[in-house]
């Protein structure tokens, strides 16, 4: 039993990460239909934007809370800067184009960050510094849970909420859905689509750097490549949870983090990839829309 | 004849002139030059057969480098355990990728663009994660197969790098030759109409599932050939190879050179791997240059660079 | 029709427009050396490391005049740590007459290019201890690392006889160079008699092992034998400690790294390596001077001591051109296989027919909490 409570603990925190990232996609596909595969890249220049701050003022070893915090400041606004500096120049031209033409843009940015990280901070592997958080742990029914995961979990739980709230519950937060049923209607409505898709490439990116810069704190480390990685399966739980749907990216990035787990840990930890995307598959075969169903306008 | 793809007459002379030029490469640079026109001519296949699925029939294949593989592993393996000369290997290269390119398309096709690539993307992941797996002992594991054998023609090895080139060259010949006949057949025909709008296509009698799936195999097929030269040409195979990485090349070139244009892919071919090549030199930097020209060709040439010009019905 | 022609010209026209610029064939004055080694990628740390040691040791001979009277040129090509990548590198280096290559970091990456310099009668010296690489028995192979199955052997009497751990569980990655290693360890293992409770897999860089290891921690074994590489090893070892798991760790060679003791950080102090001593630990005198002219040339240590195998590499490469007064494949590889010893960076040895690496002391050292080794065993003796 306390083998399972650990697999679910491993997976929640896994899939905490992943929803954020996750939301970021789905929202950004939501609005423009656009898979916007340079996000997970953003995501891990968040993780090293805050190294960079973390390392740089630790000096030796133990930085604060309040350096903590002021890392994912930073980071947030630096990622969600680059969100809307990506967005004018990598996609705003190419609206009235093929969407292929977009989705190549998207690639080329990709390639651009990530070489881009790596011009910066070098090819290596990037160790975050040891004792940002306590490193308590608790022991509970045979499982461990660890002070960071506890604050991953929570932390994203706060946050996935927060956005909820927001799109749900506030004007600005209906004006995104609008734009996401119909960008035309909206517009005739007198929606700012503009300023909505700008906001969207801000919140979008905002989180995933969270999400980025807890890769890093979670692992203790980060290395150029991991954006690639990290974006695919922040992808993968946006359409299992239903691409373009809010609450579909949460329930889906939590749910593929405990797949995950039970996959490496019950079947094969070898083939546990292969099991992931097999999953995806077979949801697209069947459920095409996602566990909670897609938010897209359907072009007739 | 009006927006023929090749530009007409002066077209259908133009192309089979310049690779009959190619032919000469090996007597003019030396053999590290010829390694990348072997390569070039390889990846050109590959982006071709790409081209048949994505820009002809309008479906959104992003991971394409699957049934390169399958083509690569099938020589590789059968080359190396079982001793089945080289180019014996290929029709079954070729068959074996086109079952997988159908088998795997026909549950998909009918899902919307944006599903169909996640789903390949997905199988890409899954081949590479199998391949490195090693199941039953015949892949190598992630590092794959070494010490595949050289084709050899009437008795004659092809080992040196002139003569693979050659060969290279020549089945991209004949595959442009099959690319050029695409565009003239009704098979053709049928690729584009569904591309351009598929509800008005079925009412022409198009039978949309039957023609994608063909295309899908098609596309495989011919990305198997190009697979089986590629092990060869390397005489190692290994799921590195074959990542996703490699698959969003493939899609990129088709969209950077435009899509259902065989000069545009060439050029696309070109640029997208050649020039890698030669600037390996510049190591580091390479791919981040790479990353902005294709945002900034998008960006400023969203068609494509040399996109295939459109018949006015 | 302009179009198509500059279109489809395009392609060749960049490659042949080129030709100018690539070098023309000359009668090679210089001495080429290749490298091929992985200088950018996960284990960009070793490549660069490999890159950094071979000019070091070129720029020393040509301050002494080089070698016959030509001065050492080398060639450095990024094999990226992946086998089709290190074929490439192979034609190029191959093409670029060089005499002999050092490298790759990889055993993967060592097949790869393996039968294209044996072709070339390249001499090609890596620190790839797969067993896969002896296959052939190509001429051209000098391995400079201690082959897998001499580890394997002490790595199963340490944990069996000198430990004596109960319950074995052994951890790999897909490589050919770990999953040869940790077969050999289990088969060793299994002939003295010791227990194998289990032998899983991870993909090497998925960072999320946690999963895996919980399955672990439910089987309480005493000890976890990591055969691949330290990147894992190091993240293995953190989520261990982190997961509360009480057993020991004890990784294969390519854990030696200094980035080992900084991933799993706090978690490192107590992890066992086994191989040949880390390069500050090395009593050679030959070691010490190289260490600290790599130092002060670069301003840090060695990444690895496979830093410095394949710097004996380098070395013996000189040594019998020196040595021969000529740069002939045959003479090289007749003078290099028929060497007695060798006085290495790495110890003193000498190479079989099949180009494996022979008399080479194995060392089990526990990393402490600053992260320096400290030897276990054999118990180090005075002097």
């Amino acid at each position: 039993m306390g083998t399972f409570i650990q697999q679910v603990v491993n997976g929640l925190t896994v899939g905490g990460i992943y929803a954020l990232i996750a939301l970021g996609y789905t929202m950004v596909y939501g609005v423009m239909r656009l898979i916007n595969f340079a996000h997970g890249d953003l995501c891990i220049l968040g993780a090293f934007v805050g190294l960079s701050l973390l390392t740089g003022a630790a000096g030796s070893g133990h930085p604060g809370a309040a350096l903590l915090l002021l890392a994912f400041v930073v980071s947030i606004i630096a990622i969600a800067v680059a969100g809307v500096v990506l967005e004018r120049i990598a996609y705003r031209p190419l609206r009235k184009a093929d969407r292929l033409a977009a989705v190549v843009s998207a690639l080329g940015a990709s390639l651009m960050i990530e070489n881009g990280i790596m011009l910066v901070w070098g090819p290596q592997v990037h160790v975050f510094p040891a004792g940002l958080l306590p490193a308590t742990t608790w022991h509970f029914a045979g499982a461990t849970i660890s002070f960071v995961q506890v604050m991953i979990i929570l932390a994203s739980l706060v946050l996935m909420a927060a956005l909820y709230a927001f799109v749900n519950h506030t004007r600005f937060g209906t004006a995104i859905r609008a734009a996401a049923i119909d960008q035309d209607a909206a517009r005739l409505m007198g929606i700012n689509v503009n300023r909505v898709i700008t906001s969207v490439f801000i919140i979008g990116p905002g989180l995933g750097a969270i999400g980025g810069l807890f890769i890093g704190i979670y692992y203790r480390e980060a290395y150029f490549t991991m954006g690639w990685t990290y974006g695919l399966y922040a992808f993968i739980a946006a359409i299992l949870g239903g691409i373009g749907n809010i609450p579909g990216a949460m329930l889906g990035g939590v749910l593929l983090g405990l797949f995950n787990a039970f996959a490496a840990g019950y079947v094969s930890s070898s083939w546990q990839d292969a099991i992931t995307f097999g999953l995806l598959i077979a949801i697209l075969l069947v459920r095409p829309s996602g566990l909670l169903g897609e938010r897209v306008a359907e072009k007739v | 004849m009006r927006g023929a793809p090749l530009g007409g007459a002066t077209g259908a002379v133009a192309g089979p002139v310049i690779w009959a030029a190619g032919l000469a490469l090996p007597f003019a640079l030396d053999s590290s030059w010829v390694s990348i026109a072997a390569f070039f001519a390889i990846y050109a296949i590959t982006a071709l057969s790409e081209d048949v699925i994505l820009g002809r029939a309008g479906m959104f294949d992003m991971g394409h480098a699957v049934y390169f593989g399958i083509g690569a592993y099938v020589t590789a393996i059968l080359n190396t355990t079982l001793n089945v000369p080289i180019l014996l290997t290929l029709p079954l290269a070729m068959l074996l990728a086109a079952a997988a390119g159908a088998l795997l398309s026909a549950p998909l096709i009918r899902l919307r663009g944006d599903y169909l690539l996640v789903a390949t993307i997905g199988f890409n992941a899954i081949f590479v994660l199998a391949m490195q797996n090693d199941p039953g002992g015949i892949t190598g594991g992630s590092d794959g197969i070494t010490g595949i054998g050289v084709p050899s023609l009437f008795g004659l090895q092809l080992e040196s790098q002139s003569a693979m080139f050659w060969l290279d060259w020549v089945v991209l010949g004949a595959v442009l030759l099959v690319m050029r006949n695409l565009d003239r057949c009704e098979f053709g025909r049928a690729l584009r109409y569904l591309k351009q709008d598929e509800l008005a296509a079925g009412t022409l009698g198009v039978d949309a599932r039957a023609v994608k799936t063909l295309a899908f195999a098609l596309g495989a097929a011919l990305a198997g050939l190009a697979g089986t030269l590629f092990a060869v040409q390397l005489s190692t195979v290994s799921p590195s190879s074959f990542v996703f990485t490699e698959s969003v090349t493939l899609f990129a070139i088709v969209i950077v050179g435009g899509q259902g244009s065989i000069p545009g892919v060439l050029l696309g071919t070109a640029l997208m791997f050649v020039v890698p090549q030669i600037f390996r030199g510049l190591a580091e930097y390479r791919y981040f240059v790479f990353g902005i020209a294709m945002v900034a060709v998008m960006v400023l040439r969203p068609q494509g660079l040399l996109p295939r010009r459109r018949a006015v019905t | 029709m302009r179009r198509i022609t500059i279109g489809a010209g395009a392609g060749f026209g960049v490659a042949l427009g080129l030709l100018g610029a690539t070098g023309v064939a000359r009668a090679a004055a210089p001495i080429r050396i290749g490298v091929q080694a992985p200088i950018t990628g996960t284990y960009a740390d070793e490549g660069q490391g490999i890159e950094r040691a071979v000019k070091l040791l070129a720029a020393e001979q040509n301050a002494k005049g080089g070698l016959l009277g030509r001065k050492i040129e080398v060639k450095i090509c990024d094999d990226q740590g992946e086998a089709a990548q290190a074929a490439i590198c192979a034609r190029q280096l191959v093409n670029d007459h060089v005499i002999a290559v050092i490298g790759s970091y990889t055993s993967g990456a060592a097949l790869a290019a393996q039968p294209i310099y044996a072709r070339a009668d390249v001499i090609q010296t890596s620190d790839g201890t797969s067993n896969e690489l002896l296959k052939h028995g190509y001429r051209t192979w000098f391995g400079n690392a201690a082959p897998n199955s001499a580890e394997a052997k002490f790595t199963a009497h340490y944990l069996v006889d000198v430990r004596h751990f109960g319950k074995i569980a052994v951890l790999t990655d897909h490589s050919s160079f770990a999953t040869g290693l940790a077969d050999a360890v289990v088969a060793d293992v299994k002939a003295d008699h010791g227990d194998v409770i289990d032998k899983s897999f991870i993909n090497a860089g998925s960072q999320n092992f946690s999963p895996v290891l919980t399955k672990l921690k439910a089987m309480h074994p005493d000890v976890l034998y990591f055969s691949g590489y330290y990147s894992d090893g190091g993240l293995i070892r953190a989520q261990m400690v982190q997961l509360g798991m009480k057993a020991a760790f004890v990784g294969g060679d390519a854990n030696q790294n200094v980035a080992f003791a900084k991933i799993a950080g706090p978690a490192a102090a107590g992890s066992v390596i086994i191989n040949v001593p880390a390069p500050a630990d090395l009593p050679y005198p030959v070691a010490k001077t190289f260490v600290a002219a790599y130092k002060a040339k670069y301003g840090a240590l060695p990444p690895s001591v496979f830093t410095l195998t394949n710097a004996d590499g380098m070395r013996a490469v000189m040594q019998a051109i020196a040595a021969t007064k000529s740069v002939k494949p045959a003479k090289l590889e007749a003078y290099l296989h028929g060497m007695k010893s060798f006085q290495g960076l790495t110890g003193t040895f000498a190479w079989n027919a099949k180009g494996e690496r022979t008399g080479s002391p194995f060392v089990a050292f526990e990393v402490q909490k600053d992260g320096s080794y400290r030897i276990l065993y054999p118990a180090p003796t005075a002097g």
